[in-house]
């Protein structure tokens, strides 16, 4: 079990996270905020990248730090940025990681082998990367991570760059992943996790904003959200008064998903909150200045 | 072990070999061909060259009183040589110039224009060394009569030294020709070693952060000892890449042929005053020392360099103050 304990992060005067005290077991949690949030700070203390400015991490009770080796040993880490050789084949790579990972070369190779087919990249195990699609590249990624069969597997924007058959493909390989280890998901994406997740955390203004399923996460806009139809010449008055999560026009009229925590108007249809609808009322504020 | 040798697969690839090719054929071409390709250069240098492996052959590394007087004995009997043939040269006789002393002696800058075709004849033309081995054997006697080493800007303490060495009988006597030659061979073969060194040893570490490798290198169970495995492959990179070029290069050097000369003590040769007196061998030894120790130097600043600037180009512009500075007191000096 990694504990989280009263973490928080500066860099000189820059706050990254504040005070974040958080419990994850085996299982999926997904780590969902918009960009800039403080995700890959947490992200880069759980892989020991970077260390608390106060707080600590601990792995069954002990500090991850100190633990050194033993905890990089039970690692498997995709880093927002999967970096690789050009001119190295996967094959290549991954022998090259696992030595890092001090995997003995026979059993690297086995092993390399069945993650190649486990992401379908079999078929150009000793081609170069330089060729390769984003896709193929963050498909390499996910099978660097799982090279050393690890007990914490943590992903930074892991589907960044893959196409939905893809996308959907590696959540099935999570969820199987997840029923042995503990897999920690930071992404923006909310459908990359949605349906897959044990848990969601949500950071907002550096601090923690949810650690909960993701019924229990909707049900905090329990009766909030709503459907209804709106003329075009409303719209713009609509969207001055409330939280809009979608619009779609439909016969010359626009159906307009939106949050209203007040009292319900007639032809207002309420609706079953998603994450998605969460994650836009919560960040709206963020997500207007990141426009 | 496996992953030093990885790290070393990353720091020598073939591209990073073609690059030591290029650079090398490039200074090679530039600062080093002229050495091999003409030594000696012309005369009197050849008859240095020659007269020197003469000396070697008849008297050993050294040269003491009793073997001057036979190198004298042989001056004389090519002296009377030079005067036989100017007897047989009609112009000679005609000039007054029929014994090599007079010819010696004459007044160059006022001779006739038969005078003047005679002597280039003699020099340039008719293939006769004698008169350039003369000139030569000439300075040599000149060095050994003096007995001394150069001693101008000599500090106290050097002059001592020479006085020391002049007592032991240890003075600049030996043509210097193949030391010269060495001296300016091997400096250029450094800066040609010490470019290429830095070249491949460079970017060996930030290749990896500019890449975005090191957070996958640093969460893996080798972790951020990786980065001392990572100088210790540069390190031995660095060896490599040194004793690979020096191969080459010394066997380029071979092609001299001035292994006749390496017993000879450096101070023996003429114009080589040194505070310790090696043999020209054992110097040759002290400067690939001294290259292997400049280049580690450098292979491991670079790599220090490689390893906190953000990118390549801030790379190169912290490195080329530091590689012209030695490039430029290496080739002055």
């Amino acid at each position: 079990m990694i504990v989280v304990k009263d973490v928080s992060k500066q860099y000189g005067d820059f706050t990254a996270l504040e005070d974040i005290s958080l419990e994850f077991s085996n299982g999926l949690y997904g780590l969902l905020a918009p960009n800039g949030a403080g995700k890959t700070t947490l992200i880069k203390m759980l892989a020991t990248l970077i260390s608390p400015s106060s707080g600590e991490i601990q792995y069954n009770g002990e500090n991850i730090i100190a633990m050194d080796q033993r905890y990089r040993e039970l690692l498997g880490f995709l880093p927002q940025q999967f970096g690789f050789y050009k001119n190295y084949s996967p094959a290549q790579y991954l022998l090259y990681l696992a030595a890092l990972k001090g995997i003995p070369k026979q059993q690297a190779r086995l092993k390399i082998d069945e993650l190649l087919a486990k992401v379908a990249l079999s078929d150009v195990k000793h081609k170069k990367m330089k060729k390769f699609s984003g896709g193929m590249i963050q498909r390499v990624g996910i099978a660097q991570a799982l090279l050393n069969d690890p007990k914490i597997l943590i992903l930074d924007e892991p589907t960044a760059g893959l196409d939905p058959k893809e996308r959907a493909r590696f959540r099935h390989l999570l969820t199987d992943l997840a029923r042995e280890r503990l897999v920690i998901i930071s992404t923006h994406i909310v459908s990359d996790i949605e349906s897959i997740a044990n848990e969601i955390i949500m950071i907002k203004n550096k601090r923690l904003l949810y650690k909960d399923s993701v019924e229990q996460i909707c049900d905090t806009l329990h009766n909030a959200v709503y459907e209804t139809t709106v003329d075009f010449g409303q719209l713009d008055e609509f969207r001055k008064r409330h939280v809009l999560l979608s619009e779609k026009q439909e016969y010359g009229k626009m159906i307009v998903r939106f949050i209203h925590k007040g009292e319900k108007k007639d032809g207002w249809i309420p609706v079953q909150p998603q994450l998605e609808d969460v994650f836009l009322y919560e960040y709206q504020d963020e997500m207007i200045e990141g426009l | 072990m496996q992953i030093v040798w990885n790290e070393i697969k990353k720091i020598l690839t073939w591209k990073s070999l073609l690059l030591l090719l290029i650079i090398n054929c490039i200074l090679y071409f530039f600062l080093i061909d002229f050495y091999i390709k003409h030594f000696p250069n012309g005369r009197p240098a050849l008859d240095s060259y020659r007269l020197g492996i003469e000396m070697i052959e008849k008297y050993g590394p050294t040269m003491d009183d009793e073997e001057f007087k036979d190198f004298m004995k042989t001056y004389e009997v090519r002296v009377k040589e030079a005067d036989r043939y100017l007897q047989t040269e009609k112009v000679a006789v005609a000039e007054g110039i029929d014994t090599y002393e007079k010819f010696n002696s004459y007044e160059w800058f006022k001779a006739s224009k038969e005078a003047g075709e005679l002597r280039d004849r003699l020099f340039f033309e008719d293939g006769t060394d004698l008169f350039w081995e003369l000139q030569e054997r000439s300075r040599l006697i000149g060095f050994y009569e003096g007995k001394e080493m150069y001693s101008s800007n000599a500090t106290p303490a050097q002059l001592k030294r020479y006085e020391e060495l002049a007592k032991e009988g240890v003075f600049g006597t030996y043509p210097e020709v193949a030391i010269s030659n060495f001296r300016d061979y091997i400096t250029n073969v450094a800066v040609a070693i010490l470019f290429s060194v830095v070249a491949v040893m460079s970017l060996a570490i930030l290749r990896d952060r500019t890449r975005h490798i090191v957070s996958l290198q640093y969460t893996a169970r080798k972790g951020r000892n990786l980065l001392k495995t990572k100088l210790l492959a540069g390190f031995v990179s660095t060896l490599l890449v040194i004793t690979g070029l020096l191969v080459i290069y010394m066997g380029l050097y071979s092609l001299n042929d001035t292994s006749m000369y390496f017993n000879v003590r450096v101070n023996t040769f003429i114009g080589n005053e040194s505070w310790y007196n090696p043999t020209f061998f054992q110097y040759i030894l002290f400067t690939i020392g001294g290259i292997y120790l400049v280049g580690i130097v450098f292979g491991l600043a670079a790599m220090g360099f490689s390893t906190i600037v953000p990118n390549t180009l801030t790379l190169l512009g912290a490195q080329i103050p530091f590689v012209r500075a030695f490039s430029f007191s290496a080739c002055t000096d």
